[in-house]
């Protein structure tokens, strides 16, 4: 039973345009069924259809990197769980002026880097292109081998107080905001499940089926490969470029996957050099190319530009878009479409003067409490950060802005209209409260056209304050629904439903993802040899207090090795491995499931608090550690198991198996070393038994208590037991059969041979003839191997 | 005036690489009117499996050389003969300062020499308040831009040490300009920066000295290895003038351009990027020698 009208007491701001009333204060109309909705529910069924939400985000693992003072750090996404509705028939007209306005940017774009008539002609002055760093001079005079500089293109618009759109900026270079744009969509329709269904809202799908085909369509020839080049893990929108690679089933790459040979551009795999003739680029241009572009990137490919050259590459969008999203532009693309188009710009953009004429500067100068003043080589979007103007060297407070300033700023300063953008409603405390909100509209070129995504990304304030709604300042996003007065197409999938299914041919797998799913299994395993050693060495110590106690002692020495220091809870040792595991994980997010990331992840959190807790207590309790240690080996085995029973069995999956068999046949033959050791103390063949997880299989194969011969039997050389140094390295070895090029016209690869020979070795022996310096040996062949699977895929 | 150069530059790697790439602007130019390159040629070594010639945006020579093979070593050798032609000396025909902006504003052009182009900060030249007032001190309203653009470069060679040892190639010009001292990059930054921050575009070039002075004259600095001075605009009139800062005094016959730029990352020698682990180390040699000083 509903307690009250959610918008009864919804109040919107004088002077402010609103998202859900209109100017005579009803409701607008596609609001209605949706408010008529949420009015039926309590708000119990509310705040768990919010959470219900909230789950589906942080169980898909997505988050938000914010910075502040004291550091990166991640937060929960802040999903607005109110959407923004918006009528087809006014969204149709937006875009269309966005098409408009798409078409200008690319006749624009095509004048910069060609005959810079725009310049010539004075509708654009010189010293804005000149001195712009996103005018990339080895650019000039380079066609795009599509014809097209301008693929993807996002632009963000708000609704001012008259109730019409205007364009606040235009995204060019590598919008942001798709793979948020659906995440918020999937979220909020958990929320509103029931009457989404049935709701008349345009689906996205549609859309990134056209976005996947126009990017497809680019290759040229079938063979080619799409990839989405990515700055890496570092980049505060990352995890949204994981996720679209994910669900668009492109290649995520980083710039040092990539190399040029003979002006193609291909990517390093484990099969070898493979063409890449598509780049959706997440990485602004000037770091793309250390040799041509900014020599001091570390996140570029030396020679991509000389393959954009050649015309054997495709950028989307095109090296040098960046350059139309200069905030200076804003004042001169009415009169630019004039000029190029012969008509006026259907959507407006926020109006804007440049500084650097006389009398813009002095209209500047004297509207200045209506203005907003920002640097005018800006490119970001607005409202995002208070940018501060530079001018001389020096920073300069838009409050302190005098007439010398004024004069002295000039080229490098732009006034802006202070907006005032509509409100939409959130949830504040319970509440519906109006906040201010700008719109993220999205579209790509095809055959035909442009196309435009009938959805969106919405910024939304947390104050009532306009001019602040970036997330970075503590806002939220919503999805936005374009509401229809007939009915949608209901189809959300990505594969189109008439086209016949196929099995396109299995990804490639780039070197570095090799690598780092290969140290992933190599990193989960070593922590966990490190955990049951642990978990002994507590035991032990329980059974005998003695810190000289023999066993301790060597178990003490063994951990050493693994330089892990026993004497605490959770050793830091043992952490730094879980950490290097996940960030190994999080760099092939994009080829990992999203519950085995957070499987990962929540293995990793549970050492942490555990570690926390045990470290809180007065003395360290052996009972508690051995006990943590249990904890955390089940949720390792969760881990495993997750990967065991859901990845797919290919490359990567071979990677990382290789990874984890080498690593525990070296810890086993470094244990046995230890512990089986002739001059070993009482109880290490017990010990290593246990550690190796096989004392019921000891029990059961021989009806002898343990000795030397049946440990080293059973934890060396018997095929059957998964624990078995042999074991492993027959399992490495059919790994390896499996790898591109492990054969060569009959002839073995350098990798085959090696695991082949000391597979042969172990095979041969009998347990007399593993002697400690024997096994010490085999550790050193076993490493070996594993130098070799790096030089020969992950280089 | 006729010259014979010989350039050598060495590169050494800890361990061998795998892979480079690297853009070369090592050829001296060849300049109508300016000077003349009458045979040149730029063999790098071992033979790279890749190389395009081309020129860049600023008209500048370029060689991108490719290697896929291992190497511990790297050299790229240039060997030309060079005629650096006289040019008389210009009238003075440059506007006062105060004329600059107008002078500007009525130039819709972004052709390569198009001073728009010099006129803001690039990427290994910022504008920085304190050279700016070192520039704006030296500013006589009185004087044309010209006669500026000298007194800042002389009374930078009055004020800076110069020395080999104090910068690296990466220092940045402010960093220079503090402690005064510093190498021909520095000089030309600074004085570039100083010029473009009272509003007089100003560029890079690459080049190099003839390594034995004239009889009766001193050895200049930085003979022994490439050099740089600055290439100013003094308006539409007069064009552009080269002067040499870190030996005060204006270019001529002594100087063979190599590359031009805003700034040292538009005509840097070697730009490389290569897959390696450990150290590098490099050596340069360079012999400029005009020809009537060769024993027949």
């Amino acid at each position: 039973m509903p307690i009250r009208d959610p918008i009864s007491d919804y109040s919107t701001i004088p002077g402010v345009s609103d998202e859900l009333i209109d100017a005579s204060g009803a409701v607008r109309p596609s609001w209605r069924p949706f408010v008529d909705h949420i009015s039926r529910l309590t708000p119990e069924d509310l705040s768990r259809r919010f959470a219900r939400g909230d789950q589906y985000l942080r169980d898909a693992g997505v988050f938000f990197r914010q910075y502040d003072p004291s550091g990166p750090s991640e937060r929960d996404w802040p999903l607005s769980h109110m959407p923004v509705v918006l009528h087809d028939s006014e969204f149709s007209e937006i875009a269309d002026g966005l098409k408009q306005r798409a078409e200008l940017l690319e006749a624009v774009v095509a004048d910069l880097y060609g005959p810079a008539r725009l310049v010539a002609d004075g509708h654009l002055p010189a010293a804005l292109v000149a001195e712009n760093p996103e005018w990339l001079r080895p650019l000039i005079g380079v066609q795009p081998r599509s014809g097209h500089f301008l693929h993807y293109l996002a632009f963000d618009l708000g609704r001012g107080p008259d109730g019409n759109w205007w364009v606040l900026g235009d995204r060019t270079q590598a919008p942001s905001g798709l793979g948020f744009a659906l995440e918020n969509r999937v979220a909020t329709r958990r929320v509103f499940s029931d009457f989404f269904a049935d709701a008349n809202i345009h689906r996205l799908a549609s859309f990134f089926r056209t976005f996947r085909g126009a990017l497809l369509g680019l290759r040229g020839d079938a063979d080619g490969r799409v990839a989405i080049l990515t700055p890496g893990l570092l980049n505060d929108v990352y995890y949204e470029h994981a996720y679209i690679a994910r669900y668009l089933g492109f290649m995520l790459l980083e710039g040092e996957d990539l190399t040029v040979e003979r002006g193609q551009v291909m990517v390093r795999t484990v099969a070898g050099l493979k063409p890449v003739s598509v780049l959706w680029r997440r990485l602004d241009a000037a770091y793309a190319d250390p040799l041509e572009l900014n020599d001091t990137s570390r996140l570029g490919t030396p020679g991509l530009v000389g393959a954009v050259r050649q015309g054997n590459v495709s950028l989307v969008n095109a090296l040098g878009s960046g350059v139309l999203q200069t905030r200076a532009f804003l004042a001169f693309l009415p009169r630019i479409c004039q000029a190029l188009r012969g008509e006026s710009l259907r959507l407006p953009n926020i109006a804007t003067w440049w500084c650097g004429h006389d009398a813009e500067r002095a209209h500047v100068r004297s509207q200045f409490e209506r203005m907003s003043i920002g640097p005018a080589f800006s490119t970001r979007p607005l409202f995002e950060a208070d940018e501060p103007i530079v001018a001389g060297g020096q920073t300069i407070d838009p409050g302190a802005l005098d007439d010398a300033a004024f004069a002295a700023l000039g080229r490098g300063m732009v006034g802006q209209e202070a907006v005032k953008l509509s409100t939409t409603p959130v949830f504040v405390d319970g509440r519906l409260m109006p906040r201010p909100m700008s719109l993220r509209v999205f579209m790509v070129r095809t055959e035909t056209g442009w196309e435009v995504m009938h959805g969106g990304y919405a910024r939304i304030g947390r104050s009532v304050d306009a001019t602040a709604i970036a997330l970075q300042q503590g806002g939220s996003v919503a999805d936005v629904w374009i509401h229809s007065d007939n009915r949608v197409d209901r189809d959300t999938t990505l594969t189109p439903p008439d086209q016949t299914f196929t099995r396109s041919q299995p990804g490639i797998l780039p070197s570095r993802s090799a690598d780092n799913l290969y140290w992933m299994g190599r990193y989960v395993e070593r922590a966990e040899g490190v955990m049951r050693l642990l978990r002994a060495y507590h035991i032990r110590t329980l059974e005998n207090p003695r810190a000289d106690a023999p066993l301790v002692r060597t178990i003490a020495d063994q951990l050493e090795l693994l330089e892990i220091d026993p004497a605490v809870g959770v050793p830091d040792g043992l952490r730094n491995t879980l950490d290097s595991a996940v960030v190994s994980a999080s760099r092939v997010r994009d080829r990992f499931s999203v519950d085995g990331w957070a499987a990962l992840e929540d293995l990793k959190d549970t050492a942490d608090s555990l570690s926390a807790s045990l470290a809180s207590g007065p003395a360290i309790s052996g009972d508690e550690v051995a006990e943590a240690m249990g904890i955390l080996l089940r949720k390792i085995s969760g881990f495993y198991g997750l990967v065991h029973e859901n990845m797919y069995r290919f490359m990567g999956w071979r990677f990382l198996s290789t990874g984890r068999a080498l690593e525990r046949a070296m810890a086993m033959t470094s244990i046995l070393a230890r512990f089986a050791d002739p001059a070993a103390p009482e109880g290490s063949m017990d010990l290593a038994v246990e550690v190796g997880d096989s004392v019921i299989s000891h029990r059961r194969r021989y009806s002898v208590s343990t000795n030397r011969d049946t440990v080293i039997d059973l934890l060396a050389l018997d095929a059957k037991n998964p624990r078995s140094v042999l074991y492993q390295l027959e399992v490495v070895k059919d790994l390896v059969a499996e790898l591109p090029g492990s054969e060569i016209n009959g002839q073995l690869s350098d990798l085959s041979r090696a695991i082949l020979k000391v597979h042969t070795a172990v095979t041969v022996l009998r347990p007399g003839d593993l002697d400690t310096d024997r096994l010490l040996s085999l550790w050193g062949e076993i490493a070996d191997v594993s130098n070799t699977v790096t030089g020969s895929y992950f280089k | 005036m006729l010259y014979d150069i010989g350039v050598r530059i060495t590169y050494s790697y800890d361990y061998p690489t795998d892979a480079g790439r690297h853009l070369l602007r090592l050829m001296p130019a060849d300049l109508p009117g300016e000077q003349r390159v009458i045979v040149g040629v730029l063999t790098p070594t071992p033979r790279p499996e890749e190389r395009t010639d081309r020129i860049d945006f600023f008209g500048n020579g370029t060689t991108e050389v490719g290697y896929r093979s291992a190497h511990e070593k790297i050299e790229f050798r240039v060997e030309a003969r060079v005629e650096r032609l006289a040019t008389p000396p210009r009238l003075d025909m440059s506007p006062p300062l105060s004329g600059m902006p107008r002078e500007l504003s009525d130039i819709r052009d972004l052709s390569p020499w198009a001073p728009h182009h010099f006129l803001g900060a690039s990427p290994r030249v910022p504008i920085d308040p304190d050279i700016t007032a070192f520039a704006r001190a030296l500013a006589d309203p009185n004087k044309t831009v010209r006669e500026i653009a000298e007194t800042v470069g002389r009374q930078l060679h009055r004020e800076m040490r110069f020395d080999a040892g104090a910068t690296t190639v990466d220092t940045p010009p402010t960093e220079a300009f503090q402690r005064r001292h510093g190498v021909c990059q520095d000089f030309s930054h600074i004085m570039i920066s100083a010029l473009r921050g009272i509003g007089i575009p100003a560029a890079y070039t690459s080049g190099f000295l003839r390594t034995i002075p004239p009889e009766g004259k001193q050895r200049l600095e930085g003979a022994d290895a490439m050099h740089a001075w600055v290439r100013v605009w003094c308006g539409q009139e007069t064009g552009w003038v080269e002067y040499d800062p870190t030996n005060a005094l204006t270019v001529g016959q002594d100087h063979i351009v190599v590359a031009r730029g805003r700034d040292y990352s538009d005509v840097s020698p070697v730009k490389g990027v290569m897959r390696t682990y450990g150290d590098q180390s490099s050596e340069q040699a360079v012999d400029v020698v005009p020809l009537d000083a060769i024993p027949a």
